[in-house]
């Protein structure tokens, strides 16, 4: 009985299915393999939700695929000469997706909400530096600052414009961050349409925005638990564009004769990172729980250095990345834009080289094990190397240098730590020698470098334990210096330096892999530098194949 | 007669009765109150199992320069992981002794009880939403595919395994064998992703149970996108689990017919038909009842592999990733949910049992 009556349900369906879909409506189906954790723009980690947020929302300064900000809601910017005051005037005639205007009150109200909410993760650290936050007019947000600072542009551009009319009642904890802002009331380029945890968010053109108005109708975010059946789904052409998708496919959608893969650096790029233990047990912070256990020699510049020869980044780029990936320099990756110095020259792979660097600085292999000795012939040359128990490249990654490094008499001991232990022995304890790690990228080179100071041993994100007064200094002065040319200058002589030092080896920044149909839309923005097909550039630009 | 697991004993006399339903009030209770202290053992381990898994939901595996110390710091005050686990330790680590001193009902175990005892099952991790919305939500798309596949596969496997039984040592019995076998021993996984390339290039949807902008359209249709979406997961669901019914009734029937009684029953003319229907196939139920309660049970966790194939946003999936993100709160609620379901299927099958062999309370 129940069969039967299933089936009849699904023949109908299939009818009924048939019969629909010869509408008008432009609609844009894009696969991912995630989904918003909130819409909260306050308690939200996950970048799908940041990819949301970006579209339904506007903001003070818009960050562009290029890399540079433009302004947004703001039609200009004023700072005083000390750098202190900065006056924004808010352009007229904005309004939300319920009809009701937007003001520099509006403004001003969003940018307090994210200042006053310690529980707001990401957001609350763009404004650590804000003093006062007003709207002195309608049109006009007054913003002064405890320091002048560079980046301004890039501490606006994430602080998401909503609306004081309905988050005026959930301004305060417990309420800001219990609200789900559901209906997502915005002033973006999309309209928030509908939303079911999981499955998908629809979003639908607000063809009234002031500056980006979308010329397709809708767009579609399926969320797939499997990236192989994203592909599948993007060959069969059940979604026009994946943003996501395993690199072992990316072959078998090259044949494809509508489909085109994009890969290049990702809008917010990671970073893989090699770190070695060098803190100096003199200066081991014991108040806090320091053990200082790492291996002597990964504190001789020169060992450090033999490994950076000694280590093929293009292998490890082809086997664990498939190669999709650029070969590594500094914690500042390529997908930052102008503020990676691309002036680096990187160590050549060369074993021969490596091995004579470490003969000449005394570490021989006295005992003829295969394995060398500190010059004093104390220990050998044998490190820990540890990396987060759930990470999918690392394991690969430590194979790979454990050969490579075997070559120039260097052995390892691998294992994998469950990543709060990891924590544990990285900082503030330096129980460690080597570990594969990562970082997570922001726009601005400001936080990444700050992992190269002092000042952030040993409670902060300082996880070698290098410590360079020099650094130090031009840091403190690339994070003053107003004009950016000079800053660039800065920012491109730390990672010089750093570079030199072998504070880590940066095995490879990896690369986004995305790919679309092109008898479905076109004006995929994908000249931009960095590729990200579900940013506004692309969606605002996108019109239907015809 | 004297058919073994006749559902009356039919002894006359008033007291053998009352002794009867005593019996059955006796056995009703006893599996009644072992369901209720299970229940109990399930909620506090439930609270240390996931607690003894090292990792700390305020980082989960964040590994991002935004983040700020007091960011974390004021997250974990959110979460109340400031407070000490319990009384004495700060902890579940059992060498490291904290204060004692601490107001036991100040710790997290005793306001994780204190809540549960007010409905309250506390608000997730990771979505900021109240575990029960979530549960709700899952639950019920659970239910719907799971209880589908669980239903067609009961009824086709029962009767293929009937069909087989009663076409016993015929090539009809070997195909059923066979095919039953194999569809049993297919993996899921790899089953479900064969039928879906079937089906992407037949219209079939590939994720999720709705197609987006159905929630304005007329209710009719909104069902019929959903069986739609239906289709190829519960049609994996029900090949896996037909083959496992089929062997069992099979088998369990033929046994049944052998017995003496059937060959009476034989003797006096009866139809095979009527054979089966009032004779065997009320005995030869009771393993495929075992399996059905074990099942249904675990219907509630869901079928991971299914969900992932498929994109179905189940229970299985919610579990899966709560564990990767230490969302203790929904975790606990997916546990609780889980082993409550579990046990009372048992329970169910436990009384179903009384009922269709009355011996079973007396023993």
């Amino acid at each position: 009985m129940r069969s039967k009556f299933l089936f009849v349900v699904v023949i109908l369906s299939l009818i009924l299915a048939s019969c629909g879909g010869g509408g008008q409506t432009a609609t844009v189906r894009i696969g991912w393999a995630g989904s918003p954790d909130t819409l909260n723009p306050g308690t939200a980690v996950l970048s799908e939700a940041y990819t949301i947020f970006a579209l339904v929302y506007d903001t003070i300064y818009e960050y562009q695929l290029d890399g540079t900000y433009k302004l947004d809601v703001a039609e200009s910017a004023d700072v005083s000469d000390d750098g202190l005051t900065w006056t924004f005037k808010i352009r007229d005639g904005i309004k939300f997706h319920d009809g009701e205007s937007m003001t520099a009150e509006d403004v001003a109200f969003s940018v307090n909400l994210y200042k006053s909410n310690p529980d707001y993760v990401y957001l609350n650290s763009y404004t650590a530096n804000f003093d006062t936050v007003e709207a002195t007019d309608d049109t006009t947000v007054v913003i002064t600052l405890l320091e002048a600072v560079p980046n301004m542009d890039y501490l606006l551009s994430y602080l998401y414009i909503v609306p004081q009319h309905i988050w005026q009642d959930h301004f305060e904890a417990p309420a800001s961050v219990e609200f789900e802002n559901l209906e997502m009331i915005g002033t973006g380029p999309f309209k928030m349409a509908e939303y079911a945890q999981n499955e998908f968010v629809r979003l639908t053109a607000n063809k009234d925005h002031f500056q980006n108005p979308p010329k397709i109708d809708e767009v579609v975010f399926q969320t797939f638990e499997s990236q192989d059946i994203l592909v599948q789904s993007l060959k069969s052409g059940q979604v026009d564009m994946i943003t996501e998708m395993p690199a072992t496919a990316v072959e078998t959608l090259k044949g494809e004769a509508t489909i085109e893969v994009v890969t290049g650096a990702p809008f917010a790029p990671d970073v893989s990172d090699v770190i070695f233990n060098q803190v100096d047990p003199e200066k081991c912070p014991t108040d806090v729980g320091g053990l200082c256990t790492g291996h002597p020699a990964l504190r001789d510049r020169n060992v450090r250095l033999a490994l950076a020869h000694a280590t093929d980044k293009q292998k490890l780029i082809d086997v664990v990345q498939l190669g999709f990936a650029t070969p590594g320099l500094t914690l500042i990756p390529d997908g930052l834009g102008h503020w990676y110095n691309d002036t680096l020259t990187d160590f050549e792979f060369d074993v021969d080289k490596a091995n004579s660097i470490l003969d000449d600085a005394g570490y021989v292999d006295t005992d003829s094990d295969g394995v060398r000795e500190m010059p004093d012939g104390s220990r050998p040359l044998t490190f820990r190397m540890h990396w987060p128990s759930d990470s999918i490249d690392a394991p690969r990654q430590a194979e790979l240098l454990s050969e490579m490094w075997e070559l120039v008499g260097v052995s390892l001991e691998l294992q994998a730590v469950d990543p709060d232990a990891l924590t544990a022995e990285c900082c503030p304890t330096f129980d460690f020698d080597i570990i594969l790690w990562g970082w997570g990228s922001d726009p601005d080179p400001n936080l990444l470098l700050s992992v190269y100071t002092t000042d952030e041993i040993p409670n902060g994100y300082n996880e070698t334990g290098y410590s360079n007064p020099e650094v130090d200094q031009l840091n403190i002065e690339q994070g003053r210096e107003l004009d950016p040319q000079k800053r660039q200058e800065t920012v491109w002589q730390i990672q010089q330096i750093v570079f030199d030092d072998v504070v880590y080896i940066i095995p490879y920044y990896a690369q986004a892999v995305q790919a679309y149909r092109t008898d479905r839309f076109t004006g995929w923005v994908t000249d931009l530098g960095k590729v990200e097909l579900s940013d506004v550039s692309s969606l605002v630009a996108i019109e239907p194949v015809k | 007669m004297t058919t073994p697991g006749a559902a009356n004993d039919a002894a006359p006399g008033s007291t053998h009765q009352s002794e009867n339903l005593l019996n059955r009030l006796r056995y009703f209770l006893k599996k009644i109150g072992w369901a209720l202290s299970t229940i109990l053992f399930v909620l506090v381990l439930n609270f240390f199992l996931f607690r003894v898994l090292p990792g700390d939901p305020a980082r989960a595996g964040v590994h991002d320069p935004r983040l700020k110390k007091e960011s974390i710091e004021a997250l974990r005050v959110r979460f109340g992981l400031d407070k000490p686990v319990i009384n004495c330790f700060e902890s579940l680590n059992p060498v490291e002794f904290g204060s004692c001193s601490v107001n036991p009902l100040d710790t997290q175990f005793f306001i994780y009880l204190k809540n549960l005892l007010t409905g309250e099952l506390g608000i997730s991790y990771h979505t900021n939403r109240p575990v029960t919305e979530i549960l709700a939500e899952r639950l019920w798309n659970t239910v719907l595919l799971i209880g589908a596949g669980q239903i067609l596969s009961i009824l086709i496997g029962m009767a293929f395994g009937i069909f087989a039984a009663w076409k016993a040592r015929t090539s009809i019995d070997y195909a059923a064998v066979t095919s039953s076998l194999i569809a049993w021993s297919l993996p899921t996984f790899w089953l479900g992703i064969i039928l879906l390339f079937w089906g992407s290039a037949n219209g079939f949807p590939l994720a999720g149970k709705a197609t987006p902008g159905m929630s304005s359209m007329p209710l009719l249709q909104q069902w019929g996108d959903i069986a739609h979406h239906m289709f190829l997961p519960t049609l994996t669901y029900t090949i896996v689990y037909m083959g496992e019914y089929t062997l069992i009734m099979r088998s369990s029937l033929m046994d049944v017919l052998s017995e003496d009684y059937i060959l009476t029953a034989k003797a006096k003319g009866l139809s095979t038909f009527q054979i089966l229907k009032d004779h065997a196939l009320k005995n030869a139920m009771l393993p495929l009842v075992t399996v059905i309660a074990i099942n249904l049970g675990f219907t509630v966790a869901g079928a991971i592999q299914i969900e992932t194939v498929f994109s179905w946003p189940g229970l299985g999936i919610a579990v899966y990733e709560a564990v990767g993100r230490r969302d203790f709160p929904l975790l606990q609620g997916a546990f609780l949910l889980i082993a409550v379901a579990v046990i009372l299927a048992n329970l169910i099958a436990d009384l179903t049992y009384a009922y269709l062999d009355p011996r079973v309370q007396t023993e």
